[in-house]
């Protein structure tokens, strides 16, 4: 993986399992059964970070393999995007972590489950 | 119990000094635990019955005397005359880590605000990430924390938002 060892380290506390997914020159990281916040239901599923700037314009995503119930509505604007061979979803949440690191970045998405705005 | 071995709370109860021994049998709410030094600190008495100082108070209870306060780094003498054994409580002013300070604040259950407070930052500018059972997860806002000592926190600067 092209991203720094320590960081992915640092990833696999909150995920049983951590690779890399490649599409053209981009490198994803599968992160499985990622463990959710508090009140999500399910409490675990399998998600892919994208900690770089997509064709979306956001400067991170990151992608759940299910529609993830929370304690505050989401805005799921990505439904079934097709990555890496899998579908995927995601809410409408912009991120830009200063210093970022993966687990940051992972972190300020996952915080999107517990606010409201 | 081999002849150097001891248990305080037989001596205690018949008013006799405690010789020096070997090891020394001593009660902590009420379960028996040997211990191998004289000069115990509270901190190991409390370790015994798995429990931290961050929540817990150790108190030394004796025949005649009222009991005391024994502070986490403080050496108990077990040979003390009168000293039958130990008791714990649990403290109302416990202690939080936060970004691996550690921080007293009131048991029970408190705002992210408060918590956010002992760091001098704010919901507004902060995430509040708890670690239990499992690496640090953000907690909702809104919600109360149950604080009960020793919980452990992070803080992240706040860095997003719908969009």
């Amino acid at each position: 993986m092209v991203y720094p060892q320590e960081q992915v380290d640092e990833l696999k506390r909150y995920a049983s399992k951590v690779g890399a997914l490649t599409e053209g020159n981009e490198i994803y990281i599968l992160l499985e059964e990622l463990r959710l916040p508090e009140g999500c239901e399910p409490a675990s599923c399998d998600a892919l970070l994208r900690p770089f700037k997509g064709a979306d314009g956001y400067p991170s995503q990151l992608y759940f393999s299910v529609l993830v119930k929370s304690p505050y509505s989401r805005n799921w604007n990505i439904v079934d995007a097709r990555i890496c061979e899998r579908n995927w979803f995601a809410f409408s949440w912009n991120v830009n972590v200063m210093s970022p690191t993966l687990v940051k970045i992972l972190l300020a998405h996952l915080s999107g489950f517990t606010k409201e705005k | 119990m081999e002849n150097n071995e001891v248990d305080i709370f037989e001596f205690a109860q018949r008013g006799e000094d405690v010789p020096e021994a070997r090891a020394y049998h001593v009660r902590i709410d009420g379960e028996k635990f040997r211990i191998d030094t004289a000069h115990p600190t509270g901190e190991m008495l409390l370790a015994k019955v798995g429990k931290r100082p961050c929540a817990f108070e150790l108190i030394e209870e004796f025949v005649h005397r009222e009991n005391d306060v024994v502070e986490p780094d403080e050496e108990v003498d077990l040979r003390k005359k009168g000293l039958k054994g130990f008791i714990t409580a649990h403290k109302e002013i416990v202690t939080i880590f936060i970004n691996g300070e550690p921080y007293r604040i009131e048991r029970g259950d408190r705002t992210v605000k408060e918590i956010l407070d002992k760091v001098n930052e704010t919901p507004e500018g902060y995430i509040l990430l708890e670690e239990k059972n499992g690496p640090p997860m953000p907690l909702p806002t809104d919600k109360p924390v149950r604080i009960r000592g020793c919980e452990v926190f992070h803080t992240q600067a706040q860095s997003g938002g719908s969009s």
